[in-house]
């Protein structure tokens, strides 16, 4: 099992991770990387609340994250961690700043307007957010569509074939 | 009246509601909201809005939702006001029937703390009970 979940998800920390990836992964942290929630006592500690005792819950802004560290390659710490973002714009920055993944879950993005191809129930993309991610495929990056760990796994790059073929 | 708001994952609300007035009779001042995967969280804070304004007859707001940390919790969370809107958690049954009795002559944080503390009181291991019984 991978040690580490990288996810976009517009809710954040819920249900889903909760009550779902938390123990599939049998996850001992939570990053939540995002620019409003960090530094937000009463989101923060809504969060913290949630979430079960013993896992650790950390909160970061995007550049800050960033810089902070690389933890896929902390080689030293066999921790299953959960990093969050809250849309894909903000795990491109990451990205741009420096933060390295070899594998994307894309679990929610909601619908809005502009977000004209849905791929399953929960992800509606726009034109600009599917080359975004294309641009990580082509750099090695694994992207996959997944609400919670019992779906089946989607194939981003698959799954924007197929659109493209309706 | 205080009024009640029932946010939940999925139907349940619905359902729980549909269920205490198969055994109460119909529930006064009480709708609820439905959180699902197709909809936005402003969209459904947009119907929170609409549903607190309604249930609001001037004494405060009750909402009752299923799952802490879960986004029917967070969305009322943001909801939050002292003396206007309350959030309880672990929405069940009891809490439900007991509701139309309760809030009655209560301020909204008294009954608030009435109906979390009812709802974790009526939670029973059955076995635990019976053996109990027998021992007694």
């Amino acid at each position: 099992m991978k040690r580490s979940l990288v996810r976009v998800d517009n809710r954040l920390v819920h249900g889903q991770i909760l009550e779902s990836w938390i123990p599939f992964l049998h996850a001992s942290c939570i990053v939540v990387v995002n620019n409003e929630v960090a530094g937000d006592v009463f989101r923060e500690s809504v969060i913290r609340m949630a979430v079960p005792r013993g896992i650790e819950v950390v909160f970061c802004g995007i550049d800050d994250f960033a810089q902070w560290q690389n933890p896929e390659k902390e080689s030293d710490n066999h921790r299953h961690t959960i990093i969050l973002f809250e849309s894909i714009e903000d795990v491109i920055r990451a990205y741009r700043l420096g933060f390295r993944f070899e594998d994307l879950n894309v679990g929610n993005v909601q619908n809005n307007v502009g977000r004209t191809r849905k791929i399953g129930t929960r992800v509606h993309l726009s034109d600009s957010e599917i080359e975004d991610l294309m641009m990580l495929v082509r750099l090695g990056v694994d992207v996959e569509i997944r609400s919670v760990p019992r779906d089946r796994p989607v194939s981003f790059a698959d799954a924007v074939g197929n659109t493209r073929g309706d | 009246m205080i009024g009640v708001v029932v946010v939940t994952h999925g139907n349940l609300g619905r359902e729980l509601i549909r269920a205490a007035e198969l055994i109460k009779g119909d529930l006064k001042g009480v709708a609820h909201v439905s959180v699902d995967a197709t909809r936005g969280v402003e969209d459904l804070k947009k119907e929170m809005t609409t549903a607190i304004k309604k249930a609001d007859k001037g004494e405060g707001v009750l909402i009752l939702t299923d799952l802490f940390g879960g986004t029917p919790s967070n969305i009322s969370l943001s909801f939050l006001k002292k003396d206007k809107v309350e959030v309880v958690t672990g929405v069940n049954l009891p809490m439900l029937l007991k509701m139309p009795d309760a809030r009655a002559g209560m301020t909204l944080a008294e009954f608030a703390d009435f109906i979390a503390e009812y709802g974790r009181k009526n939670i029973y291991l059955a076995s635990a009970i019976l053996n109990r019984k027998t021992e007694n």
